[in-house]
C-alpha cells in the first residue's frame, strides 16, 4: 500500500545526475555518452514505474492535482530531452529538460501530498487521460522550444546566434502545437459528452485558446518571415508566458471561479 | 514589408493596411455596442441555414471572380491573416482578464460590450473578419488541390468549418433542465434563462436513483471553529488502520447503512440510514485511548462524532459520490415507452434530444427522490464534428511531418 515517493524521486534524480555527468565528460570517458544515456533512461524508467504503480494504487489516473501534473512533467520532460539529444546531440537540451524535471520532483518532495482516491463523476471518462496527457506532452515540447527562444535571445546579444537553432525550435513548436490542438479538441469532444456543450468559455478554455492563438501567430509569422529572427524569438518567449498563465497562473486570476479545470492542491 | 517604402493604401497591402482595418473594426464594434446598447442575438433555423449557404456562395463567387485582383491577394495573404489572428487574440485576452457574463455588470466596460464579449458586436466583427480571411486563404491554396497541401487543407478548412458552423448554429442549441420524479412523467423543462418550455415532445419518469460512493473520510476538527485540523487522509473502512495528527486510528466496524439505537449503531437498510464506523484512537504522546461510534448522519438522522482531548473532534465527512445514475422510463412522441439508465458522462439520445444526468437533491443524497436531467438539442453538431475531425486529422498530419518540406 505504501508508496515511497521521496525515495523513488531521490533515486531518479541521482541516476539523472550521474548520467548527465557522464554525458558532460564524454570526451574524457570511453563510451561516456552511451553510459550517460543509459543512466538517464533508467532514471526515467524508475519514475515511470512509480507513476504506473501509483495509478493502480489510487484506482484513478493521477492527473488531478497540481502535484500529480508535476509528476507527469517529470516523466515527459526527460523523454523529450533524451529523444532530442539522441536525435540532434544537443547537450544543453538534455540538461535543461532534466534540470526542470528535477525541479518538479524537488517541489513534490518538499510539498508531500496525500493521494486522494476520489474523483468527481464528471471526470471519470475515457477522454480524461488522452486530454490531459496530450496537454502535458505538448507543454513539455513547447517548454523546450521556449528555452530555445530564451537561449537565442541571449546568443543574439553576443552576436553568436545561428539561424539553424530556430529551425530546430520550429520543429518542436509544430509538434507541440499540433498536440495542443488535439488537447483542445479532445476537451471539446469530452465536454460535449459530459455536459452537452463543447465550448463554454470557461477561464481555462479561454486561456488554452489564447495559448493556442499565440503559437498560431508564431507559426504564421515564421512561415512568412524567415529572416526576422528577433521578432520570432520574442513571440515564442511571450507565448510561453501565456502558456504558463494557462497552466498554473489561472488559479490566481480573478476570472477563475469554480471551474472544473481548477486543480485542487 | 517591401524594400522601398510605399504609400499607404497603395497595393499590395501589407501589415499597415491590415492592422488599420482590424483596429477600425474593433473600434466600430465598441461604438456600436455603446450606442446601440444591444447584444448580437443568435439567428435560428431556417434563417441561419439560408444565410450560411448564401455566405458560402458569396465567398466562392467573390474568390473566383476576383482572384487576380490585389484585394483578394491581400485577403488571402499572411499580413491579413496575422491581423485577423491578432484581433481575435486581443478579444480572447480581454476575456481572459475580465470576468464574463456576470449578472450585475455595469459601467463603461459593460457598455462597450466587454463584460460579455462573445455576444458583442466587436466579437461578431472579429469572427467575420477571421472567417473571410481564413476562407480566402483556404480557397487560394485548395484550387487546384495538390497532395502536399492536404495538411494545409485539413487544418484551414477544418478550422473554418468548425468555427463557421458553430457560430451560425449557436442559436439552435437548446438546453433544457428537466426534474424527473417518481410519481409522474414530466414533459416540460426550464431553459437557461429560466423560461418554462411547456412541451418537449418526450416525457420522463424516474424509476430509481442510484449513487455509488467512495468510502467516507475521517477528519479531526476544532470543536469551536469547526475548521479541519489534519492534513492526513484517512478512509473509514472496516479494518483500516492509520495515523491522524499523532494518533493511531483503527476502524473496527463499519456499516454502509447504519441506524443508531440503544447506544450503538446497527446495520439497518432504511431510508436515511447513514454510514457509521466504530473507531479506536490512541494518542501516541499520552497513550490515552478514545473510542466510539462516528457517523456523518443524513437528512433523517443526526451525525455522531468522537470527542478527543484538547477540544478536538473526530468526525466523518459525507461520502463523496463516485458515480450517480438514474433509471428512467422515457415516453416518446410516437407513443413508444422504454426504460434506460442515464449516467454522468453516459448520455442517452432520444428523438433528437441528448439526455444528460445533471444533478439530484443533495440534501437527501443517495435517497434523492428527484433526478435533474439536462436535455440538449444541437442540430448542427454533425457539421461541427466533421470540422473537428478534419482538424484532428490535420493535427496528426502536422505532428508527423513537422515543419519539414
Ligand atoms: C488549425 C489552425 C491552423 C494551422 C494548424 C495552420 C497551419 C499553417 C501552416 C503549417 C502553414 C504553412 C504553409 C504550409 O505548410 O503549406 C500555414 C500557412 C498559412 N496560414 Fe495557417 N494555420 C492555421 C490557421 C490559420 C488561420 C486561422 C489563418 C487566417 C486567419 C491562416 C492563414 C494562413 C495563411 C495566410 C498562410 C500562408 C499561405 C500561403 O501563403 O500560401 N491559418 N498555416
Amino acid at each position: 500500500m505504501y508508496l515511497n515517493f521521496n525515495n523513488t524521486a531521490f533515486i531518479t534524480i541521482v541516476l539523472w545526475i550521474i548520467g548527465s555527468l557522464f554525458i558532460l565528460c564524454d570526451q574524457k570517458i570511453k563510451n561516456g555518452r552511451l553510459i550517460g544515456n543509459l543512466f538517464t533512461i533508467i532514471g526515467t524508467l524508475v519514475i515511470i514505474v512509480f507513476v504506473i504503480i501509483l495509478w493502480i494504487e489510487i484506482e484513478r489516473p493521477p492527473l488531478r492535482t497540481l502535484g500529480e501534473t508535476r509528476l507527469w512533467y517529470a516523466v515527459f520532460l526527460p523523454i523529450v530531452g533524451i529523444l532530442t539529444f539522441i536525435r540532434w546531440q544537443y547537450k544543453w537540451f538534455l540538461f535543461y529538460s532534466l534540470g526542470l524535471a528535477i525541479l518538479f520532483l524537488a517541489i513534490n518532495i518538499s510539498n508531500p501530498e496525500n493521494f486522494d482516491k476520489t474523483l468527481m463523476p464528471a471526470l471519470q471518462s475515457p477522454w480524461f487521460v488522452p486530454h490531459v496527457i496530450v496537454y502535458m506532452l505538448s507543454y513539455a515540447l513547447l517548454g523546450v522550444s521556449s528555452a530555445v527562444s530564451a537561449w537565442g535571445l541571449y546568443l543574439i546579444k553576443f552576436k553568436t546566434f545561428k539561424p539553424e537553432l530556430l529551425n530546430k525550435a520550429d520543429n518542436l513548436v509544430y509538434m507541440g502545437f499540433s498536440l495542443l490542438t488535439l488537447g483542445l479538441l479532445f476537451g471539446a469532444l469530452w465536454a460535449k459528452e459530459a455536459w452537452g456543450h463543447y465550448w463554454t468559455w470557461d477561464p481555462k478554455e479561454t486561456w488554452a485558446l489564447l495559448t493556442w492563438l499565440c503559437y498560431l501567430l508564431y507559426i504564421h509569422y515564421r512561415y512568412k518571415h524567415k529572416q526576422k529572427i528577433i521578432t520570432a524569438l520574442w513571440i515564442l518567449a511571450l507565448s510561453f508566458i501565456v502558456l504558463l498563465i494557462c497552466w498554473v497562473g489561472i488559479n490566481y486570476l480573478a476570472v477563475s471561479g469554480n471551474s472544473v479545470h481548477t486543480y485542487s492542491d | 514589408m517591401s524594400n522601398n517604402r510605399k504609400i499607404i493604401w497603395q497595393y499590395p497591402w501589407g501589415y499597415a493596411e491590415s492592422f488599420i482595418i482590424a483596429i477600425t473594426l474593433l473600434i466600430l464594434g465598441f461604438a456600436i455596442n455603446y450606442i446601440g446598447k444591444s447584444t448580437v442575438s443568435a439567428i435560428q433555423l431556417p434563417v441561419n441555414l439560408y444565410m450560411g449557404i448564401a455566405i458560402i456562395i458569396l465567398l466562392l463567387l467573390f474568390y473566383f471572380l476576383f482572384k487576380k485582383k490585389p484585394f483578394v491577394k491581400w485577403l488571402s495573404g499572411t499580413p491579413a491573416a496575422i491581423s485577423a489572428i491578432c484581433f481575435y487574440t486581443f478579444l480572447v485576452l480581454l476575456m481572459g482578464f475580465i470576468p464574463q457574463g456576470l449578472p450585475k455588470a455595469s459601467g463603461f466596460i459593460h457598455e462597450i460590450g466587454l463584460s460579455d464579449i462573445v455576444s458583442s458586436h466587436t466579437f461578431l466583427f472579429a469572427q467575420i473578419y477571421f472567417l473571410v480571411i481564413l476562407g480566402m486563404v483556404t480557397l487560394r491554396r485548395s484550387f487546384p488541390l495538390k497532395g502536399k497541401n492536404i495538411g494545409f487543407f485539413l487544418n484551414h478548412f477544418g478550422l473554418w468549418l468548425t468555427l463557421f458552423s458553430a457560430s451560425i448554429g449557436a442559436g439552435d442549441l437548446q438546453r433544457v433542465t428537466l426534474t424527473a420524479n417518481k410519481t409522474d412523467a414530466v414533459f416540460y423543462g426550464v431553459d437557461q434563462n429560466g423560461k418554462i418550455i411547456p412541451d418537449l415532445s418526450i416525457a420522463i419518469q424516474l424509476k430509481e436513483f442510484n449513487i455509488e460512493e467512495y468510502p467516507p473520510k475521517a477528519f479531526i476538527i476544532d470543536d469551536k471553529s469547526g475548521s479541519i485540523l489534519n492534513k492526513e487522509l484517512f478512509y473509514l473502512k472496516k479494518g483500516n488502520k492509520g495515523e491522524i495528527m499523532d494518533r493511531e486510528v483503527e476502524v473496527t466496524e463499519f456499516y454502509k447503512y447504519g441506524v443508531y439505537m440503544s447506544n450503538k449503531f446497527h446495520p439497518v437498510y432504511d431510508i436515511g440510514a447513514a454510514p457509521a464506523a466504530y473507531v479506536i484512537t490512541k494518542n501516541k504522546k499520552t497513550n490515552k485511548v478514545n473510542e466510539g461510534w462516528i457517523s456523518c448522519g443524513s437528512f433523517r438522522y443526526p451525525g455522531k462524532f468522537l470527542e478527543l482531548s484538547d477540544g478536538m473532534l473526530l468526525v466523518m465527512a459525507d461520502p463523496e459520490p463516485k458515480k450517480y445514475s438514474s433509471k428512467v422510463k422515457i415516453y416518446t412522441s410516437s407513443g413508444d415507452a422504454f426504460e434506460t439508465t442515464i449516467e454522468v458522462n453516459k448520455p442517452v439520445t432520444v428523438d433528437g434530444w441528448k439526455i444528460y444526468q445533471l444533478d439530484y437533491n443533495h440534501k437527501m443524497g443517495k435517497w434523492s427522490d428527484i433526478s435533474i436531467l439536462e436535455l440538449v438539442k444541437d442540430p448542427w453538431i454533425s457539421v461541427v464534428y466533421f470540422g473537428i475531425f478534419m482538424l484532428i486529422a490535420g493535427a496528426l498530419y502536422m505532428f508527423w511531418i513537422g515543419n519539414k518540406k
